[in-house]
């Protein structure tokens, strides 16, 4: 059973994390300078985002490793999308800290954090499909 | 349950109002409407009626926020009466980086300073004080060690500024501080002459007991010789001078007698009015004589305060100072300095080796007659020292006898004007060294007559009625500091004759004198580089096969 919608959410969320990524950095960069943002509240946030993207980073290296295996081939394991699947659970939860209890959170932030969520949201009900195809 | 609630009170300020539909910035009249101010909520419809136009239109929170609440005021001119609109909107912030939500709350207003309480003071005041003076003396004993850096081997020495310590403290000289009463903990420091005058306190009653009016306690504590060391220096009395209530002053004979204040006949005597210490000191840093000059008045019952004037003076052991003038020019004000050539040395080849006797006695300098009475020949010889860059004239008025004799006249009359030693030589700088010569300048004497003598045989009896010492000076050095310099002085005696008087009768005539200073500079002509020019040449083998 070869998920392809599965991987093509895996591409599209690759992407749209780069995206996501480097516009909260340029964001908390701009609000440093705008508004007064103290060390203490910035470090936090600054360290959360970069927690994030590792973990997105191994997220969707297991994702993909379910997908081609070391052979190259599609194999299909459960093990490796388990895992993904728990890792998602940390994103979702650090996205939440961004959208809701961030230091400031503006409209823009809002935005990109809820589109983050709805994928994150739809590759996890897809996952929970594809390991139930095996169970 | 009251001193609880008041210290909660005073630890926090009043709550901040952050309802836009209560703020009103304009409202500064308390219970009274204030004109044009839409949002006064002591104003009524009859107020608004007469309104022309809303001060403050719209009250909102910080602008960047996404949404948040505005109080709009306005003022319908065409109903009429006039009325005022008041609406509460929400605005809204279209830009996408608009602020949704901060979860830190000082974010967007100003945070409220901390109040001072008793338990948080120190802190407060350690984060947010500057340098305070302290006014115990004692305070200073603690930064000693800082102040006198010693030797390896532990020897000590006074430097400059340094207060001057003695048994107990320091060596005070009392000044005025902030107000003009004397305060007793301002030291003397090593080396900075000082000269200062307060007021203090006094009344008859308390006589014996102040302290700070008695001679004991300036001359009580010896001076340590060099900081931290047992050996002492006492403070001899080298002279009292006495003051009565009148003003007069008369120097004592025997200066040994220590005099304390005491009652006499209603009236406080001996009371410390001025004190004067000289300070004698090696070069080594070390104090080795000290003395005190003192001048002790009276005072009646009236007296509710005394003026006391207090000064310090340092020289060095074994040196004469002679005070210079300038340093190099001469500073205007000081006095022109001038001296003699001693006799025996009129050649040429040693005037190299010749030395000039410089005078310190303010009476052998350049000086001036003082005009202290209308009358020259009762005027006792008071004479005035000339200051550079001080235009003076001065006179008296001379009454002639029949009985006059014309040779002691002229005799006289020429003691008065120029007084007893009128020196040969003017320093040219403020600094001229006595052993340079070359650095002083002779005064040129110049004789005139107020008439013109026709018959030389019978020549009638000249007497001097005037000198003009006329002093150029230049400016000399750099543009930008110049220095002056006396370049020459010339001092021109009048005179004029004598006519016999017939008995009996009396004539009376004035007799001037006057120092000019005329500056002789020429103007400055600053200097400038040479235009620079284009050094081109070719090399020399610029055209090779060809030259």
């Amino acid at each position: 059973l070869s998920s392809v919608p599965l991987q093509m959410l895996f591409y599209v969320n690759g992407i749209y994390y780069i995206f996501y990524f480097l516009a909260t950095l340029a964001m908390i960069v701009y609000k440093s300078q705008v508004f007064s943002y103290p060390d203490d509240f910035l470090a936090p946030d600054l360290a959360l985002l970069f927690i994030m993207a590792i973990l997105e980073v191994l997220r969707l290296h297991l994702a993909f490793c379910f997908l081609r295996g070391s052979k190259g081939n599609l194999t299909e394991e459960e093990a490796p999308l388990g895992l993904s699947l728990v890792i998602t659970v940390g994103s979702v939860l650090l996205s939440v800290y961004f959208l809701v209890w961030q230091t400031y959170v503006l409209q823009a932030d809002v935005i990109i954090n809820a589109v983050l969520l709805f994928t994150y949201g739809l590759e996890s009900v897809l996952k929970v499909i594809a390991i139930a195809a095996f169970v | 349950e009251i001193r609880a609630a008041t210290r909660a009170l005073t630890r926090s300020g009043p709550a901040p109002v952050t309802d836009v539909a209560k703020l009103c910035v304009c409202d500064l009249l308390v219970a009274q409407c204030d004109v044009n101010c839409c949002c006064d909520p002591d104003c009524n419809a009859a107020d608004f009626s007469l309104f022309t136009t809303c001060s403050v239109p719209i009250v909102t929170g910080d602008s960047r926020l996404c949404s948040q609440k505005a109080a709009i005021y306005s003022l319908d001119v065409e109903a009429n009466p006039p009325e005022r609109i008041f609406k509460l909107i929400d605005q809204v912030n279209p830009s996408v980086f608009c602020i949704h939500a901060t979860n830190y709350k000082q974010a967007l207003s100003f945070s409220s300073p901390e109040m001072p309480t008793s338990e948080n003071f120190d802190q407060l005041f350690k984060r947010f004080s500057s340098a305070t003076f302290s006014a115990e003396p004692d305070s200073w004993n603690m930064n000693t060690d800082a102040q006198n850096p010693s030797d390896a081997n532990g020897t000590y020495r006074y430097e400059y500024g340094v207060p001057i310590q003695t048994v107990d403290a320091f060596l005070r000289l009392p000044s005025p501080v902030v107000s003009s009463w004397c305060s007793d903990a301002n030291p003397a420091g090593f080396l900075v002459n000082q000269a200062t005058k307060c007021t203090r306190s006094v009344s008859v009653e308390k006589c014996g007991n102040i302290q700070a009016v008695s001679m004991l306690f300036y001359i009580n504590s010896s001076i340590l010789a060099v900081p931290k060391s047992s050996q002492m220096v006492n403070i001899t009395v080298q002279s009292i001078v006495v003051q009565s209530l009148n003003g007069m002053r008369t120097l004592l004979n025997g200066s040994d007698v220590l005099r304390l204040p005491m009652i006499l006949d209603e009236l406080c005597i001996n009371i410390v009015l001025g004190v004067s210490y000289h300070i004698t000191y090696t070069d080594a840093g070390e104090i080795i004589e000290a003395a005190a000059s003192f001048v002790l008045g009276a005072i009646n019952k009236e007296a509710l305060s005394i003026q006391q004037s207090f000064e310090i003076s340092f020289t060095q052991v074994n040196t004469k100072p002679v005070p210079l003038s300038g340093n190099p020019g001469y500073v205007v004000g000081l006095p022109v300095r001038a001296g003699f050539r001693p006799q025996g040395y009129p050649f040429p080849i040693e005037i190299l080796f010749a030395a000039l006797v410089l005078n310190t006695n303010k009476y052998s300098q350049l000086t001036i007659l003082q005009s202290t009475n209308q009358d020259c020949l009762a005027a006792q010889g008071a004479r005035t020292p000339i200051l550079f860059g001080y235009n003076m004239i001065s006179g008296c008025k001379l009454r002639i006898t029949a009985a006059m004799k014309c040779k002691p006249l002229t005799q006289t009359l020429l003691n008065l004007l120029k007084g007893q030693s009128f020196p040969e030589y003017v320093a040219s700088f403020g600094n001229s060294q006595t052993h340079n010569v070359l650095d002083w300048v002779p005064i040129t004497h110049l004789h005139t007559s107020e008439q013109r003598i026709y018959n030389t045989f019978q020549s009638p009896c000249q007497i001097p009625v005037s000198l003009e010492i006329e002093v150029k000076w230049t400016k000399y050095g750099s543009l930008v500091n110049p220095q002056a310099r006396i370049v020459n002085v010339t001092a021109l005696i009048t005179t004029t004759t004598l006519k016999q008087l017939p008995s009996g009768r009396e004539r009376t005539i004035p007799i001037t004198s006057s120092v000019v200073f005329t500056d002789i500079s020429s103007p400055a002509e600053p200097g400038y580089k040479a235009w620079p020019t284009i050094n081109a040449k070719l090399p020399f083998d610029f055209f090779f096969p060809f030259v």
